[in-house]
């Protein structure tokens, strides 16, 4: 098996990505807080 | 590792090889018939146990030895068929079929449930359909774009070639910006979105959150070894 | 320090992302299920909602109509005509607060609702022309008291 520890440039690609999918839910969540906010103010 | 040169004899790899694809062959015929299933959304429940039992078959095929795809590959590529089939279906429906018996009842009634831009005002404009701000302009790019692009990448990434990896990681990256840009543009409208809805906001996203397979192709597609897909 | 052999990694996975690619498949599988439901369930449950058995489709789709335009007389023309106009082009009767936000003014629609008021309209109807049956009919009979 392969017994190398993890590559300088494996390790910021996985920071990268990490970095990415909170970035990507991060917005998600703000969209969903902004638009029950917006929920909570007005009639609908 | 060299096959045989010589043109009759057959080698011990041939055979492997042989094996190994009618193994995967027999395992994609289930997966194919169960996501043509799931795809049209209501016969997807006779979808998923077609598809499960091909992943069986596969994973089966893996564990004597055979070379088979990776199950996260086999995964993927279905997944983001299905995805794009069944955002294909539901906009397809509201492009050019607004005005069948189908589309009025069902889109409009998830509309009222979930999403008014599907019911305030359906099928005023002189094109039919939803009439949501920007709506139609997200299902003009997408539907015939995208979407198309993304089905055609999922099959070529599960016949693993390298222009269906190449090409996967441009339509997934595509769908950040969908993502990024609709969600926008329905909290900006979203007085028109929500209002006189049954179940605002949560029912919207509860119900489209598990559209977010780009999200989760992303990463695997930049972490994988990309010798594993060939021309 | 080393891993255990009996970890075998999938073809095409290094054992530095092995982790993220166990939890990637995880999630796919949940998002597929979730799809699979989704799209499974979502048409038997909206036409349970809008009154579907008692109500046809046609029935359904002319409720629509009316709620949204808020106007009762609308019908819903099955089978739609190929080439014709949008069904709702120049209309009139739809309520919206207009402006940069435009904000509809329907209600919205509970559980069957449809049903209720599909009954109620029906019950009105069925009155207003017992009322204006009646009354030629009042003047014809001579009150016997």
């Amino acid at each position: 098996m392969n017994e190398q520890p993890i590559s300088q440039q494996d390790r910021r690609r996985r920071r990268g990505l990490i970095i990415f999918q909170i970035l990507m839910y991060g917005y998600l969540l703000m969209m969903f807080v902004i638009q029950m906010y917006m929920y909570s103010q007005r009639d609908w | 590792m060299s096959k045989s040169i010589s043109m009759g004899a057959r080698t011990a790899l041939d055979d492997h090889h042989d094996l190994s694809r009618q193994a995967q062959w027999q395992a994609d015929k289930w997966m194919i018939g169960g996501s043509v299933f799931m795809g049209t959304a209501i016969l997807g429940l006779i979808g998923l146990p077609l598809f499960m039992y091909g992943l069986m078959l596969q994973v089966r095929a893996q564990k004597i030895g055979l070379s088979v795809r990776p199950i996260i590959v086999t995964l993927i590529g279905y997944l983001v068929i299905i995805d794009a089939a069944l955002n294909s279906f539901g906009w397809s429906l509201d492009m050019i079929a607004n005005h069948t018996l189908l589309a009025r009842v069902f889109l409009q009634g998830w509309g009222n449930l979930f999403d008014a831009g599907y019911y305030w005002h359906y099928n005023e404009l002189w094109i039919g359909g939803a009439t949501a701000p920007g709506e139609k302009a997200w299902e003009i790019a997408l539907l015939p774009i995208v979407f198309c692009m993304r089905m055609a990448a999922g099959i070529a990434f599960l016949q693993m070639k390298r222009w269906g990896h190449q090409w996967l990681v441009v339509t997934c990256w595509f769908g950040v910006v969908i993502w990024i840009g609709y969600v926008a543009n329905m909290t900006i409208f979203a007085d028109v979105r929500y209002s006189g809805v049954v179940f605002p906001v949560v029912g919207w996203w509860l119900y489209d959150i598990f559209y977010i397979t780009p999200f989760l192709a992303i990463p695997y597609l930049h972490t994988v070894n990309r010798e594993i897909f060939s021309d | 320090m080393s891993k255990s052999s009996n970890d075998h990694l999938a073809l095409g996975t290094t054992a530095a992302y092995a982790g993220m690619h166990k939890w990637l498949q995880r999630g796919l599988f949940v998002c597929l299920t979730a799809l699979v439901l989704e799209g499974a369930l979502t048409f038997p449950l909206i036409a349970l909602w809008y009154g579907w058995p008692t109500l046809s489709l046609q029935e359904i789709c002319a409720e629509f109509e009316k709620h949204r335009f808020s106007d009762d007389s609308r019908e819903c023309i099955y089978p739609y005509p190929l080439f014709a106009k949008a069904e709702g082009a120049g209309q009139k009767t739809a309520q919206d607060a207009w402006g940069v936000q435009p904000k509809p003014l329907y209600k919205r629609i509970e559980f069957r609702d449809f049903v209720k008021r599909r009954d109620e309209r029906l019950a009105r109807r069925a009155a207003d022309k017992q009322a204006a049956g009646q009354a030629p009919v009042a003047d014809l009979s001579s009150p016997v008291q």
